[in-house]
């Protein structure tokens, strides 16, 4: 590399930065991310809707679901999505400390959510519906579940950009990097209002 | 994971300021050895590795098909065991798809695609080299079966519940379903790292419509991995869930419909089929022109054909279930959507046909193997369209002919296109010729090689012999002279004049790497941008970023039209355009350097994906490499520091020109 | 453009590109015109599992299929590769100047994609009908279960009165019909998928555990059609074979009266009555003879425990009237006896058949070999040595470990189940 390492400051376009699509590499890659992901969460959706009425054994879906409780935590979820756009909106703002602050508590929320699945989850192997248990809980699990880890990752990352920020170690436009976290935890936001609405809303 | 512009004048904090990630490990600078190759994140390089990585997988595959052959060759064989035969069918398809197929579409798409479109590198140099050391690391945790207690035995389609804990006992499908996880994530994220260089970073003048069609092929195809194999991940998760963790999804005791397997499947498997048959008619779109010496008969139409190929191809992928049971209803729509897809397949055959017509046409091996896919496919094309008819379909699925037709499509499509592929580029990458020579010997042997293999399997196939058996028997072979017992044994003697074959073009590497002719920087007189710079390119591809005004560019600038005869008159030869190209050189042109991150991440996959075999410790441990590669990625400065360039970088001011990924 | 072409020139330079000679090409010729030969000519005759040799109404509908879409293919097949040869020869580089960058003609596109369209939508209104054809099942006049397990079908053939049966009858390795006879099959299985397929009377249909699928089979003829499970179903795949047997509507009352045939026990002190005790001690706990009884006089149901899989083993009544055992892998009949009736004249078919394995006929040497040591003679997960390998789940028939002398006996016994 040590021949081409000489550098030029008046070449940028002919790197494509100038972007053909007018969205920015990174931006184009997510969305695309975004979309395979779609049809992963529709291949699981799809095999939960087959098969959420399959109880060969176990309780069955409406006898379980605590829709009251799972509805403050969807609601939470959603309300990271608000204070998401706020620490985007900071980030544009080059705000440092407001784009910290809210990234934080986008992360609180998120780590509310994730926390109120795990007593979700916990409540419902005590009831009897175990990963094994039918077809209904092993596609429930494996459902929801991949969505809270999605979820998970999300909040290391909103964590992780916190720190890097912190730290002015950002590889990159700050406020891009803050708006592609953004994305994705936009996107498994409204995944979750989908299995929230196909899951937990309409009677299997 | 950026491509950073430089801010301007206006001065926020700099954009590059770590120059250790994690405080502790440098960004690495080797150019010569063999981390050279390790960390390199070069497409070039990359491309490379990607092409031997694909040859050896292909040699293995090869191998496990002549010993499949071998066993087949006269009834009732005793080569291989059942057990033995099954797991060797099943890798044998496994490893041409995704080990052999994928990877060398991915080595050509890696190493032109930037050169086609004039650029530097791929959006995401690091993702590049990520999805290389994944694809190695899929390929080494689905091979290890071998060693470990024997490979998957169900069929590269692995239909459930054939496929589950009962049925299957042995780990060779759990690491099956690893190594296939893993190698699917690679391709992932190479193709939304070739979309995005397409879309984003083509030369200027560059439209869509003046790109060349191997680089539209590629980016259909990108389309095709981005949208298709979410769907496998999650047949593989459930699968794998049910195998290793005790889920229900294919366990019919528990009400699971085994049929959910197969959609998943062939949702993702029917558009597979375009992605590995696209690549090949991408490059023979390249090499028919080039020594026909004419534009590609119908550009839009071929580029057309090729985008609605890819989008009706995820609508007919139940044309592989025609005998499981569909109802009427479901098989009639499937199979007219089967015969649709004919449509745009016959017109790019048209279109290759129209393209030589009229032409000057020079018979190098190259377009030797490209003739010989337009035939070839030509021939298993017409076989598909036979099983498009879903009854006809019931007598032939499952059968030799299915084997016959999509041998024809794969081997006489897909491989002779890559085969094309390398006579034609070879001296661009390498510098140096093939010889022409041992390709001829090369390509007739594989032509009749081929036919003589796979020919006969669609008599064996109309004529009763199912597939995936490890053994026939005479009393089922018929009579006379042509009984199923002769046509057994031509497959089994073609697939050795096949074998000899591919050893030629083997010698021919070997010999051309010793002894090859230096070749001129325009051998073949071609007419896209790869060819406007050195060969082998140099690191930076361009010396200066090309400005695109035609379609086959290059050939418009060595050529100009006699308004009087209206053929081509040369105005100047492809060296002196790559001179003029040197002399108005870029002064600073910057590229990434290498990186740790990629393999010790691929690596920390690999081990986390054992650890669905052999335990949570090893999970945890593949886990934590991962995390720990995650974040040194992330704070990777974008460059060395300035003091690590040899020789050392003086101006560090403009270095964060650099993309990232 | 002239001889001073820089890009012929330089094509001197690169070893060895020449025209393709002449020579070659007459070779190439004569290869294209025998391989066309070979391929007209070069099947196998009678082979047992064409497909284009169709023997009842469905397969029919298929082949007339076929023989729509065949030619096509092979017309369009041909006129393609001769065009193709036709330009690469003609076209060859004679030193001719660099044609005219001509980016092609729209219409001459729109032709060649309207042809193509218009052929298929030909084919596929021909294909609509038969798909629906084939679906048929509203006339149906004989329903026969069939149950797939690894490695062996069971036929199964419900009450039916207005076909004599009174009783159901339970039998494998050969599915006897009746010629001329809607016949459905109700397809399961259970394991994994199996494909039930006889080329000669229809196209396959997969048999799917937790899912019934139907299959229509009508024979014109009497006579024997050999298949093959053609859904890849594990060890022994290869060996799960098939054989439909039809008989006349007669033959197939008098097969039916067969099969209803009570049971009769080997006379006492006869070999065979010592192999009826090795039988019920040995081999009735999963295979099942209806009528069998044990020394109490009580009848003797098989019941496979948890570790046989599929909880079933073919059932052994009136066996010596079929010709094949282990799914259809053996023949029950020796080579000589098999040919008698596999090459009967369609009107002394069902005679032949009906009369069954007699002790001259039988292929003692399978039989007995399979008695001595059964997964040696057939990939199976039955070896108890593997067991752990297949989570301690016999599928298949395990190694008994039987002396010469109970296989004598066992043999003797066989022999009586008419």
């Amino acid at each position: 590399m040590a021949e081409t390492a000489t550098h030029t400051a008046d070449h940028a376009s002919d790197h494509g930065h100038h972007s053909s699509t007018g969205l920015s590499n990174n931006k184009l890659a997510m969305w695309l991310f975004l979309g395979s992901e779609c049809l992963l969460f529709g291949g699981l959706i799809s095999t939960y809707m087959l098969y959420r009425g399959r109880v060969s054994d176990g309780p069955h879906p409406s006898q379980i679901y605590d829709i009251p409780f799972t509805s403050v935590s969807s609601f939470v979820l959603l309300m990271s999505s608000l204070t998401m756009v706020l620490a985007v909106t900071a980030a544009q703002r080059k705000d440092d400390r407001r784009t910290n602050l809210w990234l934080t508590v986008t992360a609180v929320l998120g780590a509310t959510f994730v926390g109120g699945q795990v007593y979700e989850f916990t409540t419902f192997i005590r009831e009897g519906l175990g990963f094994t248990t039918s077809l209904f809980g092993s596609s429930f699990y494996s459902l929801t579940g991949f969505h809270g880890v999605h979820v998970s990752v999300g909040v290391i990352m909103l964590l992780s950009t916190v720190g890097i920020i912190k730290k002015n170690k950002i590889t990159g436009n700050k406020a891009e990097v803050v708006e592609l976290v953004g994305l994705y935890w936009h996107f498994v936001d409204i995944v979750w209002i989908i299995i929230f609405t196909l899951v937990y809303l309409i009677p299997a | 994971m950026a491509i950073i512009e430089r801010p301007g004048s206006d001065t926020t904090p700099a954009v590059v300021t770590a120059s250790q990630s994690l405080g502790a490990v440098k960004r690495p600078v080797e150019t010569k050895g063999w981390k050279e190759w390790l960390f390199t994140v070069d497409h070039k390089k990359i491309g490379i590795m990607y092409g031997v990585v694909a040859m050896f997988f292909f040699i293995v595959g090869g191998v496990e098909a002549l010993l499949i052959r071998l066993q087949l060759a006269a009834p009732n064989g005793t080569i291989l065991s059942a057990d033995q035969y099954n797991q060797m069918f099943t890798m044998h398809g496994t490893t041409m798809v995704f080990l052999f197929a994928m990877p060398m579409a991915a080595a050509f798409a890696n190493y032109f695609l930037p050169l086609q479109i004039g650029a530097r590198d791929v959006a995401f140099p690091r993702l590049n080299a990520l999805s290389l050391w994944l694809l190695i690391v899929g390929g080494l945790v689905l091979n290890a079966s071998w060693f470990l207690g024997g490979a998957a035995d169900g069929g590269w389609f692995m239909y459930a519940p054939n496929s589950g804990p009962v049925f299957s006992p042995s780990n060779g499908v759990d690491y099956w379903i690893l190594g296939l996880q893993i190698a699917g994530v690679a391709s992932l994220i190479g193709s939304i790292n070739l979309i995005v260089t397409v879309l984003n970073m083509r030369a200027p003048g560059m439209s869509l419509m003046k790109m060349p069609v191997f680089t539209w092929m590629i980016l259909v195809v990108q389309f095709l991995l981005v949208f298709s194999l979410p769907v496998i991940t999650v047949a593989l998760v459930l699968l794998m869930f049910q195998r290793s963790y005790g889920a229900t999804f294919f366990d019919v005791s528990q009400g699971a419909d085994p049929l959910l397997w197969q959609h998943l499947f062939w949702i993702f498997g029917h558009p597979e089929v375009y992605v590995l048959i696209l690549p090949a008619f991408g490059i023979i779109s390249e090499v028919l022109p080039t020594f026909s010496r004419k534009p590609l008969f119908g550009y839009p139409f071929v580029v057309f054909s090729g985008a609605s190929i890819g989008l009706v191809g995820f609508g007919v992928w139940a044309h592989h279930m025609f005998a499981a049971g569909l109802g009427p209803v479901s098989v009639a729509v499937f199979s007219v959507a089967t015969m649709a897809i004919a449509i745009p397949t016959g017109v790019k055959i048209f279109n290759w046909l129209l393209t030589m017509w009229g032409g000057k046409v020079w018979y190098t091996t190259a377009m030797k193997f490209a003739i010989g896919l337009v035939m070839l496919f030509t021939v298993g094309g017409l076989s598909g369209v036979t099983h498009s008819v879903a009854p006809s379909d019931t007598q032939q699925t499952d059968t030799y002919y299915i084997v016959a037709h999509f041998h024809y499509v794969l081997f006489g499509g897909m491989v002779f296109g890559l085969f094309s592929g390398f006579y034609y580029w070879w001296p661009k990458v390498f510098g140096k010729m093939l010889n022409e020579k041992l390709g001829s010997w090369n390509f007739w042997l594989m032509v009749i090689g081929m036919n003589l293999t796979f020919g006969p399997m669609h008599i064996l196939g109309l004529q009763g012999q199912p597939r995936r058996m490890y053994v026939w028997t005479e009393a089922r072979a018929g009579e006379g002279m042509f009984n199923l017992a002769f046509w057994n044994l031509v497959a089994s003697i073609g697939s050795f004049i096949l074998a000899v074959g591919v050893l030629v073009f083997l010698i021919n590497v070997v010999y051309t790497a010793r002894k090859g002719k230096a070749s001129p920087l325009d051998p073949w007189d071609a007419r896209t941008l790869e060819w406007l710079t050195t060969s082998p390119p140099k690191a930076h591809n361009f010396d200066r970023i090309p400005v695109v005004h035609h379609l086959d560019e290059f050939f418009h600038r060595k050529y100009e039209e006699d308004t009087a005869t209206h053929t081509m008159k040369k105005i100047a030869e492809g060296e002196d355009l790559v001179r003029a190209e040197e002399e108005a050189a870029e002064k600073d042109i910057h590229l990434p350097g290498p990186s740790y991150w990629p393999l010790v991440l691929a690596i920390g996959v690999g081990i986390l994906g054992m650890g669905v075999v052999y335990g949570v410790p090893i999970m945890v441990l593949g886990g934590a490499i991962v995390l720990f590669a995650s974040y040194g990625w992330v704070l990777e400065p974008s460059v060395a520091e300035d003091i690590d360039f040899d020789p050392p970088s003086t101006d560090g001011s403009t270095k964060e020109i650099a993309p990232l990924g | 453009m002239s001889h001073i072409d820089p890009v012929l020139t330089k094509e001197k330079a690169i070893d060895t590109v020449t025209p393709v000679k002449s020579s070659r090409r007459r070779i190439v010729t004569a290869l294209a015109g025998v391989s066309a030969t070979v391929f007209l000519t070069g099947c196998a005759t009678n082979a047992p599992q064409d497909t284009f040799v169709p023997k009842g109404p469905n397969a029919k509908i298929i082949d007339d299929l076929n023989m729509i879409v065949f030619p096509i293919a092979g017309v369009v097949g041909v006129i393609v590769l001769a065009l193709a040869t036709y330009i690469f020869m003609k076209f060859r580089d004679k030193g001719q100047a660099i044609p005219a960058q001509s980016h092609g003609k729209p219409y001459v596109e729109i032709t060649l994609t309207i042809v193509p369209a218009l052929i298929l939508t030909v084919v596929g209104v021909f294909t609509f009908r038969g798909i629906f054809d084939l679906a048929e099942t509203k006339d149906t006049e004989l329903i026969i279960n069939v149950t797939g397990q690894q490695w062996w079908w069971e036929y199964d053939y419900p009450v039916q009165a207005d076909q004599g049966i009174s009783q159901p009858i339970i039998s494998s390795g050969q599915l006897v019909i009746p010629v001329g006879t809607k016949v459905l099959l109700r397809e399961t299985s259970r394991d994994v998928i199996h494909s039930y397929w006889i080329p000669a009377l229809n196209g396959k249909k997969d048999a799917v555990p937790g899912r019934i699928h139907l299959l229509r089979l009508e024979a014109d003829e009497p006579g024997i059609y050999a298949g093959q499970c053609t859904e890849f179903c594990g060890l022994s795949h290869a060996n799960m074979r098939m054989e439909a047997v039809a008989l006349s509507k007669e033959d197939f009352a008098k097969w039916v009266a067969g099969q209803q045939k009570a049971y009769t026990a080997p006379a006492a002190g006869t070999l065979a009555a010592e192999g009826e005790t090795t039988f019920i001690n040995q081999c009735s706990r999963c295979h099942q003879v209806n009528g069998i009884k044990d020394a109490n006089g009580k009848p003797i149901i098989s019941a496979p425990d948890e570790n046989v899989y599929s909880g079933a083993a073919p059932n052994l009544s009136h066996l010596m009237s079929r010709n094949t055992f282990a799914g259809a892998m053996f023949d029950l009949v020796n080579e000589e006896c098999r040919a008698d009736v596999w090459n009967a004249k369609s009107e002394e078919f069902g005679a032949k058949y009906l009369a069954g394995v007699s002790e001259d006929c039988l292929n003692e040497k399978d039989l007995r070999a399979w008695l001595r040591n059964a997964p040696a003679m057939k990939p199976m997960y039955a070896d108890p040595s593997n067991l752990e390998k297949s989570n301690g789940l016999y599928r298949g028939m395990p190694n008994l470990g039987l002396t010469e002398d109970d296989i004598d006996k066992l043999v003797a016994y066989l022999l009586t189940l008419k």
